[in-house]
């Protein structure tokens, strides 16, 4: 990596652009190499295969250093809020704060070392860490989550207006399906009788055939062109066919 | 039916082939043969909301989605790059959202170079290409906080998303955003349906970048990529009258197309 990167600060910047497509090309090479080259045994490998593991660790080690710039992004921006006293600079305190405690206690608790099992008194690191954990941060996602909830209703109320043909047609096939998924739908088709030719006739059975039927094959369709979509682009990018986009205009 | 962990004779003959078509048809595509898009609505949408946000002298807010450096997020990138040309031509100011860190350093370097592209490398401000969060609400409340504090005019949401998706586009729509979403995740385009003013569906999201630039490689790649699709299309009713005169049959010679495909016979 140093190679590269020592190759890459020397090169002018055609040399960087053959240096960059034969990178891409070789990491490219590897991983369908490893697929299609032929495999034998049970499982069944080829020379590359025992590769794999330490490759993806080694492209995540040299992911996760980005992490560094990310916490120095947020640091940068939200320094310059404070220290400029910008409007809604108390929010970006309460981001250094909120950040440097769970730093703190996050590192502090995981080299405690506690035994197993785990005391009746907690140490207090660890206790504040699960305040701050378990306490504030998982039940805000749940939160979050939660509202999507209302957001769902919202969207739903607006979207289903009936005002063409196929607005209608959505809104029927909704209409079934959602009270296919409920007791009261199942109470209203009840007396239908559960076997026999009427029994698809029931709203739960009427709201399994419309996933089944029409909408996973519609979506599987859309599926379909996307990997094709992905395929393609993936050989471009392999290929270091893509241009004049976030590539260099001038290559 | 399991997943391929190696290619099978057949499965190589087939990508190789659909690699074959896609390269052949960029190389024809490069010796100037012309070859048509059809109109997309929901790029050609691409143009009207960034002068929507110049009209309104308000910032523009794209998001590139919650993963890292991946086909999709490139794919954001390029479509990024496209609008950052439009905004900086425009003198619009365009803040960049990212969850991923991975991502961070690739859109700072896209954003500058197409400002510098533009000449308008004065107007590149580095905060406007900040990291939010990795985690995936977080990042959604932190995006919605950003949107509301700058006023956004327009919103651009390309990449991969999951149930966030309407957390950002509803408080965009709350805000009276003109908003553009592609996303190639199959169960978050319903959503952006119901609260994006356009949508890119599927396969579009992947045809963005040779639709916007008109580049003969990607042009040429797209037709590729059509008659592969119609490849495949032939392949599967072929795979179904199998399937449906012979049946599902395990062992070789009954079903000839299934031990091909499921099992790597």
């Amino acid at each position: 990596m140093l190679l590269l990167y020592a190759l890459h600060r020397l090169l002018g910047p055609r040399g960087r652009r053959w240096l960059i497509a034969l990178v891409t090309f070789v990491a490219g090479l590897f991983y369908g190499l490893e697929y299609f080259y032929p495999a034998k045994g049970n499982p069944s490998a080829n020379f590359l295969t025992k590769w794999i593991e330490p490759v993806s660790i080694m492209f995540s080690v040299i992911g996760f250093f980005t992490v560094g710039l990310g916490v120095y992004s947020l640091c940068h921006v939200h320094g310059r809020n404070v220290a400029r006293r910008r409007p809604g600079w108390h929010n970006s305190l309460a981001f250094f704060l909120s950040m440097i405690a769970m730093l703190v206690f996050a590192v502090w608790e995981h080299y405690l070392h506690l035994p197993e099992p785990p005391p009746a008194v907690l140490p207090w690191p660890k206790g504040v860490y699960e305040v701050l954990f378990n306490g504030l941060f998982a039940p805000l996602q749940a939160a979050t989550f939660s509202l999507l909830a209302f957001y769902i209703a919202s969207a739903a109320y607006r979207a289903f207006r009936i005002r063409s043909a196929e607005a209608a047609l959505m809104m029927g096939a909704a209409f079934i399906v959602m009270l296919g998924q409920v007791p009261v739908g199942m109470w209203l088709t009840s007396a239908i009788p559960a076997s026999g030719p009427t029994a698809f006739f029931r709203l739960e059975k009427l709201g399994e055939w419309v996933m089944n039927w029409l909408n996973t094959p519609a979506q599987r369709g859309i599926t379909f062109g996307i990997a094709v979509g992905a395929m393609a682009m993936s050989l471009r990018v392999w290929l270091s066919l893509e241009r004049g986009t976030f590539f260099s205009e001038q290559a | 039916m399991g997943t391929l962990l190696h290619a099978n004779w057949f499965m190589t003959a087939l990508f190789g082939g659909m690699s074959a078509v896609i390269v052949a048809s960029v190389l024809l595509a490069q010796r100037g043969r012309a070859m048509f898009i059809r109109r997309i609505p929901g790029l050609s949408g691409i143009e009207e909301a960034v002068g929507r946000a110049t009209e309104m002298g308000k910032p523009i807010f794209f998001s590139p989605g919650l993963d890292g450096i991946s086909i999709v997020t490139l794919q954001a990138l390029a479509i990024l790059s496209h609008i950052v040309r439009l905004a900086a031509e425009r003198m619009t100011r365009i803040i960049v959202g990212i969850c991923d860190p991975t991502v961070l350093p690739v859109a700072e370097e896209s954003v500058r170079e197409t400002y510098d592209s533009v000449g308008r490398a004065e107007a590149y401000r580095p905060e406007d290409v900040r990291f939010i969060s990795d985690q995936q609400f977080a990042y959604a409340l932190g995006s919605v906080g950003l949107m509301t504090r700058e006023q956004t005019a327009t919103s651009f949401y390309f990449g991969l998303f999951f149930a966030e998706a309407l957390i950002l586009t509803e408080n965009g729509r709350a805000l009276g955003a003109l908003q553009v979403a592609g996303c190639p995740e199959p169960t978050q385009i319903p959503f952006f349906i119901a609260t994006c003013d356009y949508v890119v569906i599927g396969d579009e999201y992947y045809a963005a970048s040779a639709y916007l630039t008109r580049e003969p490689t990607l042009t040429g790649s797209l037709v590729g990529q059509d008659i592969v699709k119609a490849v495949l299309l032939a392949l599967m009713l072929a795979g179904i009258v199998l399937v449906s005169v012979l049946g599902p049959a395990a062992h070789l010679g009954q079903n000839f197309l299934v031990d091909l495909l499921a099992q790597g016979r």
